[in-house]
């Protein structure tokens, strides 16, 4: 909604004006090629997060399926890039190999890629192809394990903001180093005047508090709690709590999963409690009802020990089927939400996340490799920032939802809708029906203009909510803009 | 008495640091000296966030005593201790002033707060009883259990990957005040990098650290996670065993009453350790203490000692010494470069003088062409003045030139010869110059007139008359025989016609004489000329030579006198500068042997364990 000039449009002209500011680095040339040609893939999503933070587990909670990790490249620096295709296959890039193609051995709930015979090391890329829904409009990504190395560079975190657009931040707990290592982020011109393509997840909740029952709630308190430091805040548009194992177990679970539950959940709760009490328990004890270790120690790996307390409970107090049993355990698990705001905070924006991808980019190479001129396509990205009304749109969509502004319910829901919450178009921003004049769109939004102007200048509201308010007015006047060069 | 052994080790240990002025050092052993002597078990609990420190405890010793919770709940460190009656009070120091260090943290200037037993949770959180703006502050909980009326003393930190930030909160939490570390690390997954640094750093100051392995009750895989974190402490060489707890189920076993269920969670392995340290702190743990507190003693006095013998080393490229080389090698060039100077002022000037004859030879030369193609046909007895004032004239510019010209020459050969010194940097060009005397042409022999026979006309009628009278008589005498008298007019005639040719031929042999001669006088002038200016420039050209010899001689022995005397400076300097530096490092061996007693002494006290490689400097 930039005035005059679209932000993708802007940034598009950007590209080609470097490329000819480079037209003889043969280097520099593919790079900007590259780029021009990423503004037309799928969003990429990267999952990053420290080591054993739970990436391939909510990878593969959000496809539904297991096929991450991939065997034996835990540790490496190897990323997984998870892209959608017509039939199963992997291929592999390495630095000093050509692509090579992968094995892979399909099971009943995803696959696995054979990864025999190569070093670590020595693979830069594997490229997964996987026919889901999910895939059709993201590729994710998965990470090695951030972490800061003796330079206090995070290497992992660098890559990850030149090749995605937006960042799936896993964090067990949002410790200092955490913070650190997406403050990186926060070093070029556009990583700071547009943080709005991280979202921070709190993983593995089911653990939190020992594996208490209520643990899941005491996350989602963590996370409102969380998001409200205004470090955190700064940094990412949402902390969303999510336990990718429930999650995974709910998206994959069986009818024979099920029945074990279900007999599980029929030895009276006194009875079966204390074999619940540790998982040693649970795979060598004496259970009341005859189950095979092997399908004992299958259940625990696929739900978690609170996985296995909160499926019985659920079975017991009321889901008496596997559909019913999955949806409550999906539910629970958080992924819902973190799916929705994926949704709403990622792949809705899908233009302003690439274009900014497609910024940094820019930015970076003019820095990396300055040229005569340089300084002036410099001033050009710092135009687009400062006039790209899309970024603060984003950021406060995001606040909007968490309500953190105080706006009351009604008035958060009107400038979620202005800003584009509802969908981007003319017509949903402005709530009218699909067919409505360009004369009543004009009265509503100029309307909605002079509202929200006196809203913005109100001396009695706080300071959050002006500024919200200015970026509703001005979401406001660009479209009284659009519509005015419509008209003409 | 092995604890004597121990105690008058660590008393020598003091000594040793007030001894090479290290108070911090002496500081910290010391305050070691004061905990080891304490009969109580202070057992310090760190590790991540999140990896169950506080219910560890709460588990030990079967009481809730510290807040557990999901978010941060450990803000300030916790002393969990024995009281006859429960209690718990914060504990604020001042604000640490300077000249005051750590160790003097006694309970004498700090404030306590005693909080109500149910607000101590907020206390444990920093929200209750602590003063903004204060010291570092702790929290203090006592509880009437055996366990701790043994002397066991618990103390719970905030969670913290950093080894830096341990310390930061104050002495409570230091390490160097523990007795045995526990670091807490869960079974969900394997020791991080973090912890592993961490731990790398502990072992190499603490004796007596142990990692605990929470929370089996969670993962099946425990047992692989403990031994895959055995081996990791194993790879990265550090000696501290696992122990596997699970704090849950301790509870629980308490709760019912369960023996078995107690020994599953795994916490009586750990009571027993934790027993068997307290038990031996007056001496199996005191002595590791001491043998630790002696190696980074060792070290710490060892590095600086080290560091200025490979300075040392170092220096002698550096040095006095090589100051010494630089002048022996400064007095060799000058007296290469004085034999230089001298041949080319030889040379140059005896290419000067032969150049410069040649030159007025040329010059003269050219003089005498002229004169001679100007009496070739000239008299000299018409324009003899004029023709001397242009003689003399060229004749004094043929020597000014040539004396301008050798001014140069002199000049260009001094700068050559002071081209040898151009090392030595400066101006070293003489003062000299050679001005053209102004009286040059007063100086020159005068050109006296040639002695030139005049054809007076008395001569001429002499001559006249003998050349008539042949002519008169020879044709008289033929025309007596035509009859016609002696005398007449023919013969007469005839007579005075031959009378005027002998005049004429006369005449003109006395001009070719008289230029000859005047050709032969000038030559002899040119000469004398020649040779009185060829002297003046030999003598000139070796004033200058005797000049510029003078001066440069002058000049060498000034820069050999400056550069003798350096060299005899630095040479002197090398020899003392070795003198010290000997005695220097004799006394540092001798420090650093006496460093090493101390420290086997120390590790003896270890019961013969075998020292880790003595003095050599740690990865």
């Amino acid at each position: 909604m930039t005035v005059g000039l679209r932000l993708d449009e802007a940034v598009w002209g950007l590209l080609n004006q470097a490329l000819q500011l480079y037209g003889d680095d043969r280097r520099a040339v593919d790079h900007l090629r590259h780029q021009l040609a990423r503004l037309e893939e799928p969003l990429r999503i990267a999952v990053v997060g420290p080591w054993r933070s739970g990436k391939s587990t909510l990878l593969n909670a959000i496809m539904g399926e297991e096929v991450a990790p991939v065997d034996g490249v835990d540790g490496s620096t190897v990323f997984t890039w998870y892209e959608d295709g017509p039939q199963p296959s992997a291929t592999a890039y390495s630095t000093s190999h050509p692509p090579q193609e992968l094995a892979i051995a399909k099971s009943a709930t995803g696959m696995r890629v054979d990864l025999v015979g190569w070093r670590a090391g020595e693979l830069r890329d594997i490229v997964v192809q996987w026919p889901t829904r999910t895939l059709r409009q993201v590729t994710l990504i998965d990470t090695p394990a951030t972490g800061l190395d003796e330079q206090g560079r995070a290497p992992v975190m660098e890559r990850v903001l030149r090749d995605a657009d937006a960042v799936l931040y896993l964090t067990r707990d949002g410790r200092e180093s955490d913070l650190r290592a997406l403050e990186t982020s926060r070093e070029s011109a556009v990583g700071q005047a547009a943080a709005v393509n991280v979202v921070m997840v709190l993983s593995r909740v089911d653990e939190t508090g020992g594996g208490r029952i209520d643990g899941l709630l005491t996350a989602r308190q963590l996370a409102r709690r969380q998001q409200r430091d205004p470090r955190v805040n700064a940094l990412c548009v949402q902390v969303v709590p999510c336990s990718g194992l429930l999650g995974l177990a709910g998206r994959i679970l069986s009818e024979s999963d099920y029945a074990v539950l279900a007999g599980l959940a029929r030895v009276a709760r006194p009875e079966l409690d204390p074999h619940l009490l540790s998982a040693d328990r649970f795979v060598r004890g004496e259970l009341p009802i005859r189950l095979d270790p092997g399908v004992r120690a299958a259940l625990l790996d696929r739900l978690g020990l609170f996985g296995l307390r909160l499926a019985t409970t659920l079975v017991r107090t009321g889901c008496d089927s596997r559909a019913k049993l999955s949806a409550e355990l999906i539910r629970r698990s958080g992924l819902t939400e973190l799916r929705e705001s994926m949704a709403r905070s990622l792949i809705d924006r899908r233009d302003t996340l690439k274009a900014r991808s497609a910024l940094a980019a820019v930015e970076a190479l003019l820095r990396a490799e300055p040229v005569r001129g340089a300084d002036e396509l410099l001033g050009r990205v710092e135009q687009i920032l400062a006039g790209a009304h899309e970024f603060r749109e984003l950021r406060l969509l995001a606040t909007l939802r968490t309500n953190r502004l105080g706006f009351d319910t009604e008035l958060a829901a009107e400038a979620q809708r202005l800003v584009g919450g509802d969908g981007v178009g003319l017509a949903a921003r402005l709530g009218v029906e699909h067919d409505a004049t360009v004369q009543r769109l004009w009265e509503v939004a100029a309307e909605a203009q002079w509202r929200w102007r006196k809203r913005a200048e109100d001396p009695l509201l706080r300071l959050g909510q002006r500024r919200g308010a200015q970026v509703v007015v001005r979401s406001c006047e660009g479209m009284i803009a659009e519509l005015a060069e419509g008209g003409r | 008495m092995i604890a004597a052994i121990w105690l008058d080790v660590l008393d020598e240990i003091a000594r040793t640091c007030s001894a090479h002025g290290r108070g911090d050092l002496l500081q910290t052993v010391r305050q070691k000296r004061v905990q080891l002597l304490d009969p109580r078990l202070r057992v310090l609990i760190i590790g991540e966030s999140h990896q169950g420190k506080s219910q560890l405890i709460n588990a030990i010793i079967n009481a809730p005593a510290c807040p557990v919770g999901d978010g941060r709940t450990t803000v300030l460190p916790t002393v969990v201790q024995h009281a006859e009656v429960p209690s718990a009070a914060v504990v604020q120091a001042p604000l640490a002033t300077p000249g005051r260090s750590a160790g003097g943290a006694v309970p004498v200037t700090t404030e306590r707060i005693p909080v109500p037993l149910d607000k101590a949770a907020a206390g444990v959180a920093g929200t209750l009883g602590r003063r903004a703006g204060g010291g570092p502050a702790h929290v203090e909980i006592g509880l009437p259990r055996a366990l701790l009326g043994t002397g066991l003393v618990l103390v719970d930190t905030p969670g913290t990957d950093e080894v830096a930030a341990l310390g930061a909160a104050g002495p409570t939490a230091a390490p160097a005040w523990a007795d045995t570390v526990l670091l807490v690390s869960d079974s969900t997954r394997e020791l991080s990098a973090g912890e592993l640094t961490m731990l790398l750093h502990l072992a190499r100051s603490h004796p007596n650290v142990v990692v605990v392995q929470t929370k089996t009750d969670l993962v099946p895989d425990w047992r692989a996670v403990a031994e895959r974190n055995r081996q990791h402490l194993a790879d990265a060489g550090v000696p501290a065993p696992v122990i596997p707890v699970s704090a849950v189920l301790r509870l629980r076993a308490a709760v019912v009453d369960d023996r078995e269920l107690n020994a599953e969670s795994g916490f009586p392995v750990l009571i027993a350790r934790l027993q068997r340290d307290l038990a031996g702190k007056s001496d199996r743990l005191a002595r590791t203490a001491v043998g630790v507190v002696a190696r980074t003693v060792v070290e710490q006095l060892a590095a600086p000692l080290r560091a200025e013998l490979a300075s040392q080393e170092a220096e002698e490229q550096s040095g006095p010494i090589s100051r010494l080389h630089a002048a022996q090698r400064e007095v060799d060039e000058l007296r290469r470069c004085s034999m230089r100077w001298q041949n080319t002022l030889a040379d140059e000037m005896a290419d000067l003088l032969s150049d410069i004859e040649y030159d007025l030879r040329d010059r003269t030369r050219q003089v005498l062409r002229q004169v001679e193609e100007a009496f070739d046909e000239a008299d000299p007895l018409v324009g003899w003045d004029a023709f001397q004032e242009w003689l003399e004239r060229s004749l004094v510019e043929a020597a000014e030139a040539n004396h301008e010209w050798l001014v140069q020459r002199c000049d260009w050969a001094a700068r050559r010869v002071a081209d040898t010194f151009a090392r030595y940097g400066g101006d070293v060009l003489p003062p000299w110059s050679l001005a053209t005397p102004p009286d040059l042409a007063d100086r020159l022999p005068e050109i006296e007139r040639p002695q030139i026979d005049r054809f007076t006309p008395s001569q001429k009628l002499i001559t006249g008359m003998r050349g008539s009278y042949g002519g008169l008589l020879m044709v008289g005498l033929a025309t007596t025989l035509a009859g016609m008298p002696m005398i007449n007019p023919l013969s007469i005639g005839v007579g005075a016609l031959f009378g005027g040719k002998s005049i004429h031929d006369e005449s003109r042999q006395l001009l070719r004489r008289r230029q000859a001669t005047v050709k032969t006088a000038i030559q002899r002038h040119v000469d004398d000329f020649f040779v009185r200016v060829t002297k003046e420039r030999r003598d000139g050209a070796r004033q200058v030579q005797r000049m510029l010899r003078d001066h440069f001689s002058a000049l060498t022995e000034e820069l050999q006198e400056a550069i003798i005397r350096s060299f005899r400076s630095a040479k002197q300097a090398a020899d003392t500068d070795a003198a010290a530096r000997d005695q220097r490092q004799r006394e540092i061996r001798l420090k650093m042997t006496r460093l090493a007693t101390l420290f086997e002494q120390a590790q003896q006290l270890t019961g013969g364990r075998p020292a880790p490689a003595s003095l050599g400097p740690r990865a």
